[in-house]
């Protein structure tokens, strides 16, 4: 075998990247409509060219607006969780960490659920009040957990944060909770809404997704380094000359905008941060500047084989998207912990 | 700080006390002998001695001595019933999502389902509870019986449940010729519509919209009935009561009728519009000749007397005014 290097080589990236590219195709042509390969294939081909698809007028209704986009979506927010998660619990040293447990998923979904029970909206944009409210509720989340924290202890300690984050996202949740009693009859919609569902996912939704975890996601990949020095422990960052304060706060804000952009586009979607990145460290190990990457790919492929269970397994039917990714995560999980612990 | 430490405990101790006292307090306040003692007293002071005698829709044996003047009632169908039949003034307690018609906001409200409050439900001292099956748990329901409040489960799954629900309120009431014309102006409207109604199309019933996630009504629901009756098939007769449905099978499937039951709050595009600008569903039939339906007062949801208007409506939009 051939010298590793430290960091993800290009084989990898092209393994990586294949592995991923064949799960969105099969995402793309099983679906609830089977569609039969040919036309598939051929409508995705004469949108590629520009050609007409007149002769294949419902496969070509079903695919481009329906089914492309919500498989991008789909493999976008597995990515932006999944780097979340693994990046999460890198800087906070805990396997447990994710994007729940910083409080940032509960102040954004706060967000969702006020502007969805007010009838916050901007014009123009069906989905645009949710969605601003959601990320700028994940902002003043995080503003406000670190700002506490910076109060009670001026290194910003991860207990200190992990601590404050639960206490906030239990704060967040009850007045949403608060926020659904008394919304009477729009209790319906937020209901369904917070159960998480990318139906109805456009190509809008898929590009503001890549523009943010370009920007935000690379920024997390360019920290890979410090993130390892953060994982041996704060002291060790520090005494090897990372400024821990600066790099946890550029951290913290990528990755509360990824996950405001992520539970607005899609509502709340557990375990996919928490579970991804754990079973990529056993293929990976612990190095962040490989986990990350394979996170990024991992998290895709995993969300995009829990949803095409979701769309497929009941007939007519779909399964909210939470329940697949919980119910299969943590089987997957259980294995693989038992399997590492055996050997 | 250390120093007041004994008074707050003091306090916090008080506080407990006087908690726990004001719980087990509660209690002898309804004590269960005098109940029964109370409905013997109006027993003697009304004048008609004929009992009530009903079987609820759970198979329980109701025996009242005289119609009910005072009634609590959990849920919206049950509540509608009693003022379709002119006895909303007994109503004394209502659920949380009671609100047709208008007038039912204005009775307390007792909350619903696991958030139902017991304590209140027995200071409005009602004769009767009405509610549907398993809304309580059985402690609670033989609180309400120690209390001396009769529970009476009305639990309408189709419209022949409904008829049944209509007489057996009236009977409760004392109003069974009421309720005999409430049910015969439903069936009327019910037959009347059915024999007018033609040609076999396909209908599509939207309950919550794309936006969260497409919720539709499938078989075994009371918009499935009454599209039977109107002789439209229901896209989606393979789901079982609500489910979330895939977006491409609404699409595939090209309904030639849709009707959504999606609340409109005055802001942004309309129910029928949002669907209509939804991108893929361009041919489907119903978005080409531009018939959406939307029905946004629970009338074709709720087991309740306006099923027959929301049938009504839901012909006059697929047959035409004129037909009938």
């Amino acid at each position: 075998m051939k010298k590793r290097t430290e960091g993800f080589g290009p084989v990898e990236y092209a393994l990586f990247t294949a592995v991923t590219l064949a799960v969105l195709l099969l995402c793309i042509c099983v679906g609830s409509v089977m569609l039969p390969l040919k036309e598939t294939v051929a409508v995705l081909w004469n949108a590629l060219t520009g050609a007409d698809n007149e002769a294949y007028a419902l496969a070509a209704n079903i695919l481009l607006p329906v089914r492309l986009p919500r498989v991008l979506c789909v493999a976008l927010v597995g990515a932006c969780l999944s780097l979340c998660g693994a990046a999460m619990q890198g800087l906070l040293k805990n396997p447990l960490a994710d994007g729940t447990t910083l409080g940032v998923s509960s102040g954004a979904s706060l967000g969702a659920v006020l502007a969805i029970a007010f009838g916050f909206s901007l014009p123009g944009f069906p989905l645009g009040g949710t969605m601003v409210l959601a990320i700028s509720f994940a902002f003043v989340s995080l503003l406000l957990i670190l700002s506490l924290a910076y109060r009670l202890d001026s290194s910003l300690s991860t207990n200190t944060i992990i601590l404050i984050g639960v206490i906030f996202s239990m704060f967040a949740s009850s007045i949403s909770s608060l926020v659904i009693t008394f919304a009477g009859d729009k209790v319906k919609t937020i209901t369904f809404w917070t159960m998480g569902s990318l139906q109805g996912s456009s190509y809008e939704n898929a590009l503001l997704l890549l523009g943010a975890l370009t920007l935000f996601g690379g920024i997390l990949l360019w920290h890979a380094r410090e993130l390892n020095a953060f994982a041996v422990g704060e002291d060790n960052a520090r005494s090897i000359g990372v400024d821990v304060r600066r790099v946890k706060l550029t951290v913290l804000i990528a990755i509360s905008v990824l996950i405001g952009v992520c539970v607005s586009v899609s509502g709340t979607i557990g375990f996919v941060g928490l579970v991804t990145p754990h079973m990529l460290r056993s293929i990976t190990g612990p190095n962040h500047r490989r986990l990350l990457p394979a996170a990024l790919f991992g998290g895709a492929c995993f969300l995009l084989l829990s949803d095409l269970l979701a769309r497929t397994l009941l007939g007519p039917r779909e399964l909210p998207l939470g329940v697949i990714t919980s119910f299969v995560g943590s089987l997957v999980f259980i294995y693989i912990f038992c399997k590492a612990r055996t050997r | 700080m250390k120093k007041f430490m004994p008074y707050v405990l003091c306090l916090l101790v008080a506080l407990l006390l006087l908690g726990c006292s004001g719980k087990t307090e509660e209690p002898k306040e309804e004590p269960t002998a005098q109940a029964p003692e109370e409905t013997v007293e109006t027993n003697e002071a009304g004048n008609s001695h004929t009992t009530i005698s009903v079987t609820d829709m759970s198979g329980r044996e109701i025996t009242l001595t005289e119609p009910v003047t005072r009634i609590v009632a959990l849920t919206a169908s049950d509540c509608e019933i009693l003022y379709a039949l002119g006895a909303g003034d007994a109503l004394v307690g209502r659920g949380e999502y009671c609100d047709w018609p208008k007038e039912v906001t204005e009775v307390p409200s007792v909350q619903s389902g696991a958030d139902t409050n017991i304590e209140q439900i027995i200071a409005l001292n009602p004769q009767v509870l009405l509610m549907s099956t398993m809304a309580q748990t059985e402690e609670q329901i033989a609180a309400l019986e120690n209390a001396g409040i009769r529970v009476v489960v009305s639990d309408a799954q189709d419209i022949e449940g409904v008829y049944e629900a209509i007489s057996l309120i009236g009977a409760l009431m004392g109003r069974s010729t009421e309720a005999e014309a409430l049910v015969s102006e439903m069936q009327s409207t019910f037959t009347e519509i059915q024999s007018a109604s033609g040609d076999s199309k396909t209908v599509y019933f939207e309950v919550s919209p794309l936006e969260y996630g497409l919720w539709a009504a499938g078989s075994n629901t009371f918009m499935d009935e009454i599209a039977q009756m109107l002789h439209l098939t229901n896209i989606f007769a393979d789901v079982s009561g609500w489910g979330e449905v895939s977006e491409e099978q609404v699409i595939q499937r090209a309904p030639d009728y849709i009707v959504t039951i999606a609340m409109y709050f005055g802001e942004g595009p309309t129910p029928e519009e949002e669907i209509a600008s939804r991108s893929g569903w361009e041919n489907i039939p119903a978005i080409q000749e531009g018939r959406i339906l939307n029905l946004q007062n629970n009338e074709l949801s709720r087991p309740g007397p306006r099923l027959a208007e929301g049938a009504q409506m839901l012909f006059d939009f697929v047959y035409g005014e004129d037909a009938v």
